[in-house]
C-alpha cells in the first residue's frame, strides 16, 4: 500500500505544477492532502500508540529497540558509503555493526559510539545528491512523512533491497519489525506536535521549509537563492531612520554590504 | 527535523548576552550558563516563576525587531513603522510562548560552545556555534545550534538561530510571505494576534 501511494505520487509529479508557494514544492497539493491524512493517522493511531507504548516500556528496553533498528541502518549506510567512494566511513559503520552485532547482543546495545566509531548514516538519498541529484522537490510521503522525490525514491528502493531479509526470516516478521521501528520512533517524538502547533501559522508549511533547510544543510547544499540574497540585505532591511536598533548600519560600510 | 524542534527551547534558554560579555562568545557562553543555572533550580512547583525569571534574562540579549525583518524578507520594507513595531511585537509573544513552554526538558542539557566564532559583514556580524547534548535522550549525536548575532552600541544582540541547518526565523518567511500576499502586512498582524491569543486561551 505505501508503496503504491509512494509511486503514485511519483506519477503526479508531471501533474500539478501551477504556482507553487515555495519553488521546492511543485506537489504543494498533493502533499498537503497526504499532510492531512498523516495527521489524522497520527492523531488517531500512531500517537496514541507510542503514548502507551511509552507507559508500558521503560527507557532502557526503547533505547534497545531504536539501537537495533540503528545497527541494521548501519548496514544500509555501509552500502552507501562505499557507492559514494567514501571508504572510511564506510568502513566506521561496517566496524560499527560488527562490535554492535557481536559485543552489543545483537545491536541492542550501542557500544560503538563510546568506543569513538560515530554514527554517520548515510542513505540511498545522500548516495543520489552525491553524484548530482542535488535540488529534489519536496515530497510527504503516506504514514513517513517529510520527505523529497529524491529521498523517497531512495526509500522505495532499498526497502526492496531489505538487508533486514538475511534477520528476518518471513514477510509477517519484517512487518512486524517495521512497525516496531515507527512505534519507538514515535515515541522519541512525543511532544513535537504540541511544538508546532504552538509555533506555527501554517503547520504544513513550518513543518515544509524545516525538513528542507535541514535537509539542505545535511546534505551541504547551499541554501534556496532567494533566501540567500534576502539574508545579505538584513542591514539594508532594517536600516531604517525610525528604527534606532540598526545604528551600526549607517557607517560607510553599510553601503558596501548592499550590492545593486 | 526532530533535532530542529528539540531545540527550540534554546532559542530563549540558553542564547543571551551577559552586561560583562564584549565578545559575542562570552555572551553566549555566560547566558547558556545563566540559563542552565536558573533551570537547575526547577524542583517541579516553581515552574512558572523559574520560566518568568528565564523570559526576562532573555529576552533583552534578542533584537526581535532585526529577527521579524528577517522573518518577514522583503516585505518589511513596505510596512509602516508603526506596522514593524506591532509584527515585532506580535512575534516576540509567538516565540517566547513557544519555546519558553519547552524549556524544563532541556535541564540537564550539556552546552558546548565553540571558541572560534565567524565573522561576517566586516566584524559586524558574529555566529557562534554550540554543539548541544541532551543526556538520557536517544538521541546520540549532539545536536548542532549556531546564533547569528551583530554588534549594536549595547553590545551583541542575536537576531537568528540555526538548530542543525534550520533556522527558527527564516522557517516563517513563506507562511508570513503568503499571509501577506492575501491579506496584507495587517493581515499577517491579524493572524499573529489571533495566534497568539488562541494560544494564550488554550
Amino acid at each position: 500500500m505505501k508503496r503504491l501511494l509512494v509511486v503514485g505520487g511519483c506519477l503526479l509529479l508531471t501533474a500539478c505544477a501551477s504556482a507553487p508557494s515555495h519553488p521546492q514544492d511543485p506537489l504543494e497539493p498533493l502533499n498537503r492532502a497526504v499532510y492531512r491524512f498523516n495527521d489524522t493517522a497520527d492523531k488517531a493511531v500512531l500517537k496514541p500508540v507510542a503514548q502507551a507504548y511509552q507507559k508500558v516500556t521503560p527507557q532502557p528496553v526503547r533505547t534497545g529497540v531504536g539501537n537495533f533498528f540503528d545497527n541494521l541502518r548501519d548496514v544500509y549506510s555501509a552500502a552507501n558509503h562505499t557507492l559514494q567512494g567514501k571508504a572510511e566511513l564506510a568502513l566506521t559503520d561496517v566496524l560499527r555493526v560488527s562490535f554492535n552485532s557481536t559485543f552489543g547482543l545483537f545491536g541492542l546495545i550501542d557500544i560503538a559510539t563510546p568506543m569513538g566509531l560515530k554514527s554517520n548514516k548515510a542513505t540511498l538519498g545522500d548516495t543520489f545528491a552525491h553524484y548530482g541529484w542535488q535540488n529534489s522537490s519536496y515530497l510527504v510521503l503516506p504514514l513517513l512523512g517529510p520527505s523529497t522525490v529524491r529521498d523517497g525514491s531512495g526509500i522505495l528502493i532499498s526497502n526492496s533491497l531489505e538487508p533486514a531479509t538475511g534477520v528476518f526470516q518471513t514477510h509477517t516478521q519484517a512487518t512486524t519489525a517495521r512497525v516496531l521501528d515507527a512505534v519507538n520512533t514515535r515515541e522519541r517524538l512525543l511532544g513535537l506536535e504540541t511544538v508546532v502547533e504552538g509555533a506555527a501559522l501554517d503547520n504544513y508549511s513550518y513543518v515544509r521549509d524545516g525538513f528542507l533547510q535541514m535537509r539542505a544543510h545535511q546534505l551541504g547544499l547551499p541554501q534556496d537563492k532567494r533566501q540567500q540574497e534576502e539574508d545579505l540585505n538584513i542591514d539594508e532591511l532594517v536600516d531604517d531612520p525610525q528604527d534606532a536598533s540598526a545604528p551600526a548600519a549607517n557607517d560607510a560600510s553599510g553601503a558596501a554590504v548592499s550590492p545593486p | 527535523m526532530k533535532k530542529l524542534f528539540a531545540c527550540f527551547a534554546l532559542l530563549f534558554g540558553l542564547s543571551s548576552v551577559a552586561h560583562a560579555a564584549d565578545t559575542p562568545v562570552d555572551l553566549v557562553r555566560d547566558t547558556s550558563r545563566q540559563a542552565l543555572e536558573m533551570l537547575s533550580k526547577d524542583n517541579g512547583k516553581n515552574s512558572a516563576k523559574v520560566r518568568e525569571q528565564l523570559i526576562s534574562m532573555v529576552t533583552p540579549k534578542f533584537d526581535f525587531q532585526r529577527m521579524t525583518a528577517l522573518a518577514v524578507g522583503k516585505d518589511w520594507r513596505a510596512a509602516t513603522p508603526a506596522q514593524k513595531q506591532q509584527l515585532a511585537k506580535e512575534f516576540e509573544t509567538l516565540l517566547v510562548g513557544t519555546y519558553s513552554a519547552t524549556m524544563t526538558r532541556f535541564k540537564n542539557a550539556q552546552i558546548d560552545i565553540k571558541p572560534n566564532v565567524l565573522l561576517n559583514n566586516e566584524g559586524r556580524e558574529a555566529v557562534v556555534k554550540s554543539e548541544v547534548t541532551l543526556p538520557g535522550s536517544a538521541e546520540k549525536k549532539p545536536i548542532n545550534v549556531d546564533y547569528t548575532l551583530y554588534k549594536t552600541p549595547q553590545g551583541w544582540k542575536v537576531f537568528n538561530v540555526t538548530v542543525e541547518g534550520g533556522s527558527l526565523v527564516t522557517i516563517y518567511r513563506n507562511q508570513f510571505g503568503e499571509q501577506v500576499r492575501k491579506s496584507g502586512i495587517d493581515g499577517l498582524i491579524k493572524s499573529l494576534q489571533d495566534k497568539n491569543s488562541g494560544a494564550k486561551a488554550a
